[in-house]
């Protein structure tokens, strides 16, 4: 099991999540995150104050998958979210031990 | 002594599960919650005194001097099927808690393997008049509590001396944790019974409100006569039907619940309501019934209990903190000749005057300003006379202005809700009913519809008092918003679309405002203001799915908005609405982006006011224009062309006909002028041909009249003629106190402008009778220059402290260094002037010398005091 975890634009959401969809990925944690890599903030004057935006909104999504699923959620993900322009985001995954299903005990990729 | 018997557990065992199947099936049967709890009640009794004769004492009537006895929910034979029990194992002195506590420890373990969830308290009879501030719990079990087997000497001691000794020496107390313990629990659930998945016990309008009216009944009953009242006389008679019909709808429903989670499992969850509809579990009666329908009996039995023990809360003078009364005391002070108030509520002196049908409007309008409840006997009143209303029911613009008044009132959300309660506010605006308890399924909402949007309204006004960082940025906004009431009415009526059938409930919700707006027979822009604002209400969160740094997503978003004011409101509904979803929903993450959204599209809108008129107006606004003025031809081109598209976007169609028809008069005079008086200000409209100093004189004449202008807008075509807008407040009441002084006013500034009066003496004059006063906050002046954003102009944003004669002196500044002002944008917040101008020198963008040359003389001239 991979835990995949990415940070998209804002506005790719939608997008993310219909192409996951489609390749059979059901389920996901959507989280509403702040931060910047290359990509740096910039700072609005309004009345006089100074708003910097240092840290852009982004949205980070975490799915914990079985093997066979990673390569074509990375490719579903990629495709979906690129522009090609500087802030299109990361993709991070990393090995799982287990999971469990809280209310029947499965365990293993029966229960993801 | 019959402890070392074998205990007969398998046979309990067998006959529980047996009589619960019992139960459980006669409850299915009949739905008779109330029948339910009784035969619990009886079940779990009878166990427990065969438990007694086989532990404890074989005589039901002893051992001497040790008793048992049912409290809380068994005391009053209120077992649901998966509830606690509370018993109490009274003793008389601490020998006998020594002596009888292996045959308690035996027959409470007989209840645990039972599976009962029992909770036992073991109290010497002395201890039990103690009052313990940290175990309210214990007190208030007591007054349910009932005799079940041992010394009935002991029990008829501890229920007819110790209990009303206690009650009667600590019923302050009681009360005060009473009435902590039940705020506490109203805080836990948002203080409104219409939670879209509510608690049938502990939410606002559960059984644990029943039982706190029971309770603080009993009290006052006991406090009174030092003893125990007499049973069934709690409750005034008129109470007592429409309490239990509610108190049975909810035991039933209470039970449906325990039985289908088959554990004490009180949350009404959409799954559940959808059986509960089916089954019609409350209303065997009735005919089938949708989910929405069965939630709405529901909510108005839970209405009724949360009211009535409300209002008896509230009406119980130990249950107010001093603080409380003395706030109470000093409200009892708004008490005028058609209302008094004691306590925070409110009785009509004459409550025969409610024939008149204004008094109900009146009375609300009276509840809003000053965040008071109705009294049980007014409430009465008003719903009596409403089936007369219906007849012929308020309507036009009075009604509109009522509205108005309630709206902008700081408790508009309380008066609201009080006149959805009574039934008022769907004679009013039947279509409001649509949503009324309205259980609309999504995951993220907490409310039902009305509350939400009642909700919504409350959001608005708690920004004027919040301390948050958020709150504060967005109470800047409300302050500036020229019609807020427009914008409370939107958010009235933004969701009420979603009692019908329409894929989107926007449509719905248009169509509502329209028949409302008729019958409220408001003004065309208005109305077009509430389309706009329900119409789009969505869009801000939509685009907060976008880049929203993107500059293509904020021109869209720009495009649709279309003015500055419309932006505002719209950020404000969005707030409001988002946070009025659930507690959580507005995050800081999603705070932040409105805010980013917002301050870039204002910005936007700011750097590209000065893209002008050219032959390129919107065909369906040419249209609208020569509908309503078709003589005009050629001359409304001629007017328009060169005009600021801004000046299209800002002014109602009436109002680019009546400057048209102001520039057509300058041949006449070439000074036209128009004094309005909106709700908050004075307009002042210019119209005249450009010329130097024009603008710094209009504003210094108003400076010199001591008005206090708050906004402005300057705006010129290409043939040079101009119109200005000033907004002012009058300090000195001269117009408001004086009719006659509105044509001297006017007939002031004409001669200013028209150089028949020397300006700087009567500048002189004003400035002479001014007292100089230190300001509340200290504003540092900031000069920004843009001379990128506009192809024709250069922009200067002055943010500065706002003062008497300060556009004079900014204005005047300009004309000095040989600018023209080409648009102004002024705007103040507080004792902030935020001033925006385009400037060009002989037609063109300033070079950077005189950027710098006026900068230099902008910051010394605002340096002086």
């Amino acid at each position: 099991m991979t835990k995949l975890e990415a940070v998209i634009q804002t506005s790719k959401l939608d997008a993310v999540k219909d192409a996951l969809h489609e390749i059979g990925v059901e389920g996901m944690t959507v989280l509403e995150a702040r931060g910047h890599g290359r990509q740096k903030g910039h700072t609005e004057y309004y009345r006089g104050r100074e708003y910097t935006v240092d840290l852009i909104p982004k949205i980070k999504i975490e799915l914990v998958l079985g093997d066979d699923l990673v390569e074509g959620a990375v490719q579903a993900i990629m495709n979906s979210a690129r522009t090609g322009k500087i802030g299109d985001g990361k993709i991070f995954l990393s090995r799982i031990d287990d999971a469990i299903r809280i209310r029947n005990d499965e365990r293993g990729d029966s229960a993801l | 002594m019959q402890t070392q018997q074998p205990s007969s557990s398998t046979e309990l065992k067998e006959l529980y599960a047996a009589e619960s199947a019992r139960i459980q099936r006669d409850f299915e049967s009949s739905g008779d919650g109330h029948a339910a709890v009784f035969a619990r009640t009886a079940l779990v009794e009878s166990i427990a005194l065969r438990l007694w004769s086989e532990h404890v004492s074989p005589s039901m009537e002893g051992p001497s001097g040790f008793a048992l006895v049912a409290l809380g929910g068994f005391g009053r034979r209120w077992l649901f099927p998966f509830s606690d029990i509370d018993i109490l194992f009274l003793h008389a002195g601490q020998d006998g808690e020594r002596e009888f506590k292996p045959r308690i420890r035996a027959f409470s373990q007989e209840l645990w393997d039972l599976r009962l969830k029992l909770s036992p308290a073991t109290r010497v009879i002395s201890e039990c008049e103690r009052f313990d501030p940290n175990n309210v719990e214990f007190a208030i079990s007591l007054l349910d509590c009932r005799y079940l087997a041992g010394d009935p000497a002991i029990f008829t001691k501890l229920h007819d001396q110790v209990i009303p000794r206690l009650v009667t020496r600590e019923s302050r107390q009681i009360v005060q944790r009473l009435t902590d313990l039940c705020r506490a629990r109203y805080n836990k659930f948002g203080n409104t019974v219409f939670h879209l998945e509510p608690n049938l016990k502990d939410g606002p309008g559960g059984l644990r409100d029943y039982n706190l009216a029971c309770w603080l009944a009993l009290i006052a009953a006991m406090e009174e006569g030092g003893t125990w009242p007499e049973e069934g006389s709690l409750l005034p008679p008129s109470l007592r039907k429409p309490f239990g019909e509610s108190l049975d709808f909810l035991m039933s429903a209470r039970c449906f619940l325990h039985f289908r989670h088959q554990r004490d499992d009180n949350t009404l969850a959409w799954v559940a309501q959808d059986e509960a509809a089916a089954s019609r579990v409350g209303v065997p009666d009735s005919k089938a019934l949708s989910a929405s329908d069965w939630m709405r009996i529901y909510y108005k039995h839970a209405r009724l209990i949360h009211r009535i023990s409300t209002q008896l809360l509230e009406e119980f003078p130990a249950a107010r903190p001093s603080l409380y009364r003395q706030f109470q005391n000093l409200r009892s002070r708004l008490s005028n000749a058609e209302f008094s108030v004691v306590d925070g509520r409110v009785f009509l002196h004459r409550p025969e005057g409610l024939s008149d049908p204004q008094l109900p409007l009146r009375t609300f309008r009276f509840l809003a300003r000053h965040g008071l409840s109705l009294s049980s006997a007014t409430e009465h009143q008003i719903e009596e006379i409403l089936p007369s209303l219906a007849s012929d029911p308020p309507k036009g613009v009075e009604l509109w202005h009522y509205l108005q008044e309630i709206l902008l009132a700081p408790h508009a959300a309380s008066a609201l809700r009080a006149m959805h309660s009574v039934g008022l506010l769907t004679l009013i605006l039947p279509e409001f009913k649509g949503i009324d308890s309205l259980v609309v399924r999504d995951y993220s909402h907490r409310f039902t519809v009305d509350e939400h949007t009642f909700v919504a309204i409350e959001n608005i006004h708690a920004l004027r008092r919040s301390q948050a960082k958020w709150d504060q940025r967005y109470a800047e906004l409300l302050d500036e918003l020229e019609q807020p009431d427009l914008l409370y009415f939107s958010l009235l009526l933004h969701d009420t679309g979603k009692a019908m059938d329409y894929p989107s409930h926007v449509t719905g919700s248009l169509e509502v405002a329209e028949a409302c707006m008729a019958r409220l027979e408001m003004d065309e822009p208005d109305r077009e203001t509430v389309r706009f604002l329900i119409g789009k209400h969505m869009e801000l969160s939509a685009s907060l799915r976008r880049d929203i740094f993107d500059p293509e997503t904020i021109r869209l978003f720009a495009a649709k908005v279309e003015t500055p004011e419309r932006l505002k409101m719209l950020c404000l509904l969005t707030y409001a609405d988002i946070k009025a979803v659930n507690p959580e929903a507005l995050t800081p993450w999603k705070a932040e982006n409105i805010w980013q959204l917002y301050i870039g599209t204002a910005n936007f809108m700011m750097r590209t006011a000065d893209d002008r008129v050219h032959g390129d107006v919107d065909e369906e606004v040419m249209m609208h224009l020569r509908t309503l003025a078709p003589a005009a031809g050629p001359k409304l081109d001629s007017f328009l062309d060169g005009l600021p598209k801004r000046y299209l976007l800002t002014q109602t169609a009436s109002e680019v006909l009546s400057h048209m028809a102001m520039a057509s008069r300058l041949s006449d005079d070439p000074v036209q002028l128009e004094l309005t008086r909106g709700r908050q200000w004075y307009e002042l409209t210019l119209v005249t041909r450009d010329r130097p100093f024009l603008f710094s004189r209009m504003a210094g004449a108003l400076a010199s009249w001591g008005m206090n202008i708050v906004k402005a807008a300057a705006f010129s075509n290409s043939a040079g003629v101009v119109v200005d807008k000033f907004f002012f407040t009058d300090r000195f009441r001269t117009l408001e106190l004086n009719l006659p002084e509105w044509e001297r006013f006017k007939t002031s500034i004409h001669d200013v402008l028209t150089d028949k009066a020397d300006l700087n003496r009567m500048l002189n004059d004003r400035m002479r009778g001014q007292k100089k006063q230190a300001p509340k906050v200290k504003v540092d002046t900031q000069i920004e220059v843009d001379n990128e954003c506009s192809a024709q102009s250069t922009l200067f944003e002055v943010v500065t402290q706002d003062q008497l004669g300060l556009l004079y002196r900014i204005s005047s500044q300009f004309a000095r260094e040989n600018c023209s002002i080409e648009i102004a944008l002024i705007e103040t917040e507080g004792q902030t002037a935020i001033d925006v101008f385009y400037l060009t020198a002989a037609g063109q963008k300033l070079d950077p010398a005189r950027i710098e040359t006026l900068r230099t003389a902008l910051l010394a001239e605002l340096s002086t005091e």
